[in-house]
């Protein structure tokens, strides 16, 4: 009974933001400038979403969600438009694409990759929404029993544990910009008393640094100074004559699918991890379970399908965390998250009794995006790939002066301009360096409800420690936290190194014998 | 950036790191941690200094982590065997950064804040395409320079308050010195790429984009999204007198 009523909820939603056209224009104007974003090389996801939170910043919350939610799945996906087309991904995420869909593009099946990856990132999308709908109000009931250690806890893992993952170089740098992003949070007057911390006496930084405009900052301004200043030029795309929906070749590597979907929700669920680990991730999975592992890199269909499907998938994982416990699973999701504290509605564990409909509505509009998406592929790809003439020294100042219009709409304060271009070249700064900025923008967001809820907990156990330790849920997250610092330390690598050696030839040798 | 190069950014980085953590630390212990403020007696545990505190220590210990892994990898070694303040001259990328930060600062530190925001971005726009469309060193330098220069006499003029005194005799004079800059900058732009065509049609490109997007993009905003732009001049003051007529 109770999943019946679910369902209707679900559908009853679906139908109230259908049977607005308003509703309708925006979805599938959103989705193609996704696709546009998704398939520019230079232009993020990310970027996109902030544009747009800005742009949307006036209308009701549906409204926004589906423009915001729309233009993500649609970047997502047409980041491999690129990636197929001219061998340069489109976004980060679609960089796994690149490796079968150019080959095929070059064997002249163009057409068949795109029918192929607008088929699989539709289903992904699909699949991750069904994990929304599950997954996010089992979540958000357990968080209910967190404490204030928990959630200090929490806003820590998520920095950890980013940083861990997205740092290219040494793991530690990923955790020093998440340090940097926590103490960026602190500037401003604290929440229990007030008190004016690091705003050398500006009244502009009493209220804190405002995060969308540090956002569009910190994703926004390293990208325009990397493609200007490293001359990233336009391409000629590969021609093609149509696309196919190629549902039976969908069908034949069904397994393909799943096993990419699941490993997109499972790390779009991790924090601040994004589509483009996924695609990667899935991509080795494909290649290492495949029969014919030779072929991938030749353009083999697998390939192409189990980067996008992942890719695509990642989206429901990332809101999974997202909407039940307010941390965000992808940078995407983080610039997500900043425009939803701009309509009013803080993404958590109370999300569930302050908007109790807000879940389904996003795994709604994550349907609804995904069907748009695909017919938006289907029928208007060979328009959408002209955008890729278009050379990058012409389109990025426009970017520029969007972010810049776009952040100051924000509050129409022009100290937002002021605090987003330092922001932003601290962020390439660091860029170049190789730390990532995912942990950064995580510190940013979760900084204050670190700060509060330790300081809250502290309060309430009158200054002691010891209920981090009793408590089941914070002994994990320590025990988790303590586990990713020790394993960057060498002589954890070494003994775990030996460890696995010595399994390896224990097995090698009951094989031989 | 070449592992070197990265191990010797990483020194410089982790000694950034450690003076920065000791200023987060001096600055904390500035903050009520047992006095009161506001009325509230504070104890260690509820102070705002707390959390930063705690990061900043964080902060120094991956510093100080850092520092050593950049010292075991040779960083430091690299960093001082390479340290000098011979001036070699600026690369064409490093000149492309300065165009691009020259650009940035300008529209928002200079011109928005003071400028009519139309003519602010087709400044920006003009500039910010064409240098870059042009592909060409040799221009990139030359127009840098020009636009240098031009943001060094608004600069003058904003810092003096002679902008201040030329507007009390008419309200709009800096906007119209900023077409003045505008309209020069494209004089000089044409006067050096008079010799080859392809510049040419670039250079109409960026003219006709730096152009079309203030276009839409100040009525929309302005009207559309009803958000006063940051700075309302002469060409926002003719736009606002030609949608109410219309209205």
């Amino acid at each position: 009974m109770f999943i019946f009523e679910q369902l209707f909820i679900f559908f009853q939603q679906i139908y109230m933001l259908m049977t607005n056209p308003i509703n309708v224009l925006i979805l599938f104007g959103a989705v193609l400038l996704g696709i546009i974003f998704g398939a520019m090389p230079g232009l993020t996801a990310t970027l996109g979403v902030a544009l747009l939170a800005t742009l949307t910043y006036g209308m009701d919350t549906s409204t926004s969600l589906i423009a915001l939610l729309s233009i993500y799945v649609g970047a997502i996906y047409g980041g491999s438009y690129a990636s197929i087309l001219i061998n340069i991904p489109g976004t980060a995420a679609a960089a796994a694409t690149a490796l079968d869909g150019y080959p095929l593009a070059c064997q002249g099946k163009a057409g068949k990759a795109l029918g192929l990856t607008t088929t699989a990132s539709a289903i992904g999308t699909f699949i991750g929404m069904l994990f929304v709908i599950t997954m996010a109000p089992l979540i958000s009931a357990f968080a209910l029993n967190f404490t204030s250690f928990e959630f200090f806890l929490l806003a820590f893992f998520g920095i950890i544990i980013s940083g861990t993952l997205t740092s290219h170089d040494l793991a530690y740098k990923g955790w020093i910009a998440g340090f940097l992003g926590l103490f960026m949070a602190c500037v401003g007057r604290d929440q229990l008393q007030f008190y004016p911390r690091f705003t050398f006496g500006l009244y502009e930084l009493d209220g804190g640094l405002e995060v969308v405009p540090v956002l569009i900052g910190a994703f926004g301004i390293p990208q325009i100074i990397q493609v200007l200043k490293d001359k990233v030029v336009s391409r000629e795309a590969k021609r093609f004559q149509r696309i196919l929906p190629e549902f039976s070749e969908i069908f034949r590597h069904s397994k393909d699918i799943i096993r990419s979907s699941l490993i997109g929700v499972g790390i779009g669920a991790i924090p601040g991890i994004g589509e483009d680990i996924a695609g990667w991730v899935s991509y080795g999975a494909a290649k290492n379970s495949s029969k014919h592992p030779e072929r991938f890199g030749k353009g083999e269909v697998s390939g192409v399908i189990s980067a996008e499907t992942a890719n695509n998938s990642c989206i429901g994982g990332a809101m999974i965390p997202l909407l039940s416990l307010g941390v965000p699973g992808s940078p995407p999701a983080a610039m997500l998250l900043g425009a939803l504290m701009l309509h009013g509605i803080q993404p958590g564990p109370m999300l569930t009794f302050d908007h109790p409909l807000f879940i389904f509505q996003v795994a709604a509009i994550l349907l609804l995006a995904s069907f748009a998406m695909w017919i938006t592929g289907m029928l208007l790809v060979k328009q959408v790939i002209k955008v890729l003439r278009i050379p990058p020294p012409v389109f990025m100042p426009i970017i520029a002066v969007l972010c810049i219009i776009g952040s100051y709409s924000l509050g129409l304060r022009i100290f937002n301009l002021y605090l987003m271009v330092p922001v932003g070249i601290l962020a390439y700064f660091l860029t170049e360096m190789e730390y990532p900025i995912a942990p950064l923008v995580i510190g940013v967001i979760l900084g204050p409800m670190a700060d509060a809820n330790l300081r809250r907990a502290l309060m309430v156990s009158k200054g002691s420690f010891l209920p981090m330790f009793t408590r089941p849920v914070s002994l994990i997250l320590i025990l988790v936290i303590l586990l990713m610092v020790v394993s960057q330390i060498s002589w954890f690598k070494i003994l775990t190194k030996r460890i696995s050696n010595k399994m390896f030839s224990r097995k090698v040798n009951k094989d031989i014998s | 950036m070449k592992k070197k190069e990265l191990r010797k950014a990483d020194f410089i980085t982790s000694v950034l790191l450690l003076l920065f953590s000791g200023w987060i630390i001096m600055e904390t212990l500035k903050m009520p941690m047992k006095d009161t403020f506001g009325g509230v007696q504070n104890v260690w545990y509820v102070s705002p200094a707390l959390f930063p505190l705690i990061i900043s220590i964080f902060i120094m210990v991956l510093g100080a982590v850092l520092l050593i892994h950049s010292i075991k990898t040779g960083g430091a070694k690299y960093f001082l065997d390479n340290f000098s303040v011979r001036y070699k001259g600026l690369s064409e990328k490093n000149i492309r950064f300065i165009g691009i930060l020259l650009a940035l600062f300008s529209f928002v530190y200079l011109n928005v804040p003071r400028i009519d925001f139309f003519i602010s971005v087709i400044l920006f726009l003009t500039y910010f395409i064409s240098v870059f469309y042009f592909d060409n060193e040799s221009l990139l330098r030359k127009l840098t320079l020009f636009y240098f220069i031009g943001s060094i006499i608004f600069i003058i003029l904003f810092a003096f308050g002679i902008s201040k005194f030329l507007n009390s005799y008419y309200q709009y004079f800096t906007d119209i010195l900023a077409l003045f800059f505008y309209l020069s900058y494209i004089i000089y732009n044409w006067i050096n790429i008079k010799s080859g065509n392809i510049f040419k049609k670039r250079f109409i490109v960026s003219l006709i984009v730096s152009l079309a997007v203030p276009l839409i993009l100040c009525p929309t905003f302005r009207y559309f999204l009803l958000v006063p732009l940051p700075k309302e001049g002469l060409i926002i003051q003719i736009m606002h007198n030609i949608y109410y007529l219309i209205k």
